[in-house]
């Protein structure tokens, strides 16, 4: 396999890391060497192959129990290293001759992450009956879709995108806090969480308190070939009591069926747009069959996502849910809208003002994003 | 098979198809609202003016759904004018109910096009300029509209907000609005 490949497993624990300890176990089967990662608790890591080596990003805390973890004879196996590289804990298998990762799987209970080996020109050899506990493949989460672009790639950027700013304060609270404040600052932190635990790169629509277009935010992110968008909102309601978190993705339902139809005979005819093409209208309507694309993608994401704000925050469950978002239509990849708590409801206001509330908002959305990764690259075709 | 045996195949078959039948009709009765009622009504001099009663829905804060309420409205002799009427009465007359709607905003005009079973409601420049903000504001504000007026008149199916007579890209930069929007009856209770 020459592309590299990122897995991403979610980490549970916040703010104080235990130390992680990773037992190494390695073991020759028929026609395959199986490598076991196994810890006492999940661990986010992402895996480089390379030519003659596997590489396997961990946690820059994570030890191993075996010091220098040995390979005792090991048929496919020649050596292993383990150092620390900027952010991550570099673990490097070297192959002996040519190598390569057949299959690549993490099993819970405890925490394992398995990558099965086979010499290149066995490839096609079906692996004997596990020795693992089970040998199928972690389940993913609630939606099991796999992800709808054939081309697809594993995820190696993320676009953040912090509601509002600069004269467009969103809404603003009773004591005056401001939305825009309260996006930026839980789109910063989560920037943070993703790139010290994944590697990932992260690009943000706007990282100061600056007035961006709905327009120039998904541009940003179709432009730099985002694998995913998230946009950070705070809620307000009409309705002073209203409170909870809710995660959106794109609706198309309020779509008019006759623009569509219009839209698809276009697309049919590309080289004689005729007029209707320079109409924005058009064009608009463009940009949401975009999203079509993802919208089976866009409402895992949005699960996940959803699912680990219940668990972390403790406020009311609102739910997935889908509207015809602007700045969600114009995306070409999985898409959602975040809204984490009422900046209109004078509780959750004050929440809100708290930096440890923001962390776990944070933590939170890291988390879903983290699994919804291994999800799709796990299902990628 | 014996001819007992396929007869109360037969029997077994004529049921499961009734039962089907059965739900289908009371689902799409379900799904059906009622016309609004006609009330003929006789004024001080004599003449009779025609009247409907019609179903205004408002939020309150402890339901995010929206309430039913009775009212009558005279129906005037421009089919527009009605739908001005009930969104003026809408707007105006909520019993402590919530409004969903900044203070200040008013309807400046109405135009249905019957072609596409459309309204196009068009507010004043209050509407985009002291909008409070909010995925959920917004989303109250628009389907507050639409429901109710899809709801009272079957003849419209889709309604279209403009603003100060523009189109404007968002309320206050989430939902869509330079497209109409269909009805979401599941914003109202008990639909």
């Amino acid at each position: 396999m020459k592309k590299s490949t990122v897995f991403i497993a979610s980490l549970f624990l916040f703010q104080i890391l235990p130390a992680l300890s990773i037992d190494f176990r390695s073991s020759d089967h028929e026609g395959f060497t199986r490598i076991v990662l196994e810890a006492d608790q999940t661990f986010a890591f992402s895996v480089r192959n390379r030519p003659g080596q596997l590489q396997v990003l961990l946690p820059r805390h994570a030890a191993f129990k075996n010091q220098t973890p040995s390979l005792q004879n090991s048929r496919l196996l020649e050596r292993i290293t383990h150092e620390l590289k900027e952010e991550n804990g570099v673990l490097t298998i070297y192959f002996k001759g040519d190598a390569s990762v057949q299959k690549n799987f993490v099993l819970e209970k405890p925490f394992r992450v398995v990558f099965d080996l086979v010499k290149s020109d066995s490839a096609a050899v079906t692996p004997p009956r596990s020795t693992e506990s089970s040998d199928k493949p972690q389940d993913p989460g609630p939606i099991a879709n796999t992800p709808a672009a054939s081309s697809a790639k594993p995820i190696e950027t993320i676009c953040i995108d912090p509601g509002h700013g600069g004269e467009d304060l969103g809404a603003v609270g009773r004591s005056k806090l401001h939305e825009k404040d309260v996006t930026l600052k839980i789109s910063l932190k989560l920037k943070k969480l993703i790139e010290s635990r994944t590697g990932l790169r992260v690009l943000m629509t706007r990282d100061k308190d600056s007035e961006v277009s709905l327009n120039s935010r998904a541009s940003i992110a179709n432009n730099q070939q985002a694998q995913m968008f998230v946009s950070i909102h705070v809620n307000s309601s009409f309705r002073k009591s209203a409170f909870g978190s809710e995660t959106y993705f794109v609706s198309l339902k309020a779509t008019d069926p006759e623009a569509l139809e219009l839209a698809q005979k276009e697309n049919q005819n590309p080289e004689d747009p005729g007029e209707a093409i320079k109409n924005d209208e058009l064009k608009m309507i463009l940009w949401n069959m975009a999203q079509t694309e993802f919208i089976r993608e866009s409402s895992t994401l949005a699960e996940y996502v959803q699912n680990e704000l219940n668990d972390l925050l403790g406020t009311r469950n609102r739910g997935v849910k889908q509207a015809p978002f602007r700045v969600l239509m114009r995306t070409a990849m999985p898409a959602i809208l975040v809204e984490t708590a009422f900046i209109s409801n004078s509780a959750e206001e004050k929440k809100l003002q708290n930096e440890a509330f923001l962390d776990k908002i944070a933590f939170a959305i890291f988390n879903g994003i983290s699994k919804f990764i291994y999800y799709y690259n796990t299902n990628i075709k | 098979m014996t001819e007992k045996t396929r007869r109360y195949l037969l029997i077994a078959i004529a049921v499961v198809f009734f039962v089907v039948l059965l739900l289908l009709v009371l689902s799409r009765k379900k799904t059906e609202h009622p016309e609004p009622e006609i009330l003929n009504k006789t004024t001080e001099n004599g003449a009779v003016t025609e009247f409907i009663k019609v179903r205004l829905f408002y939020f309150n804060e402890a339901s995010g759904l929206l309430q039913p309420e009775y009212r009558e409205i005279r129906v005037p002799d421009i089919r527009e004018d009605l739908y001005k009427n009930f969104i003026d009465l809408l707007l105006a007359s909520a019993n402590g109910q919530i409004i969903p709607v900044p203070d200040g905003v008013q309807l400046r005009s109405v135009y249905y096009l019957p072609s596409k079973e459309m309204l196009v409601l068009d507010f004043n420049d209050t509407l985009i300029n002291v909008f409070p903000g909010g995925t959920t504001a917004e989303l109250e504000f628009i389907y507050f509209i639409v429901d109710n007026i899809c709801y009272n008149f079957k003849e419209i199916k889709k309604v279209k907000l403009l603003s100060g007579g523009n189109e404007n890209r968002t309320l206050a930069g989430h939902i869509d609005l330079e497209k109409p929007f269909f009805p979401d009856f599941s914003w109202l209770k008990n639909e």
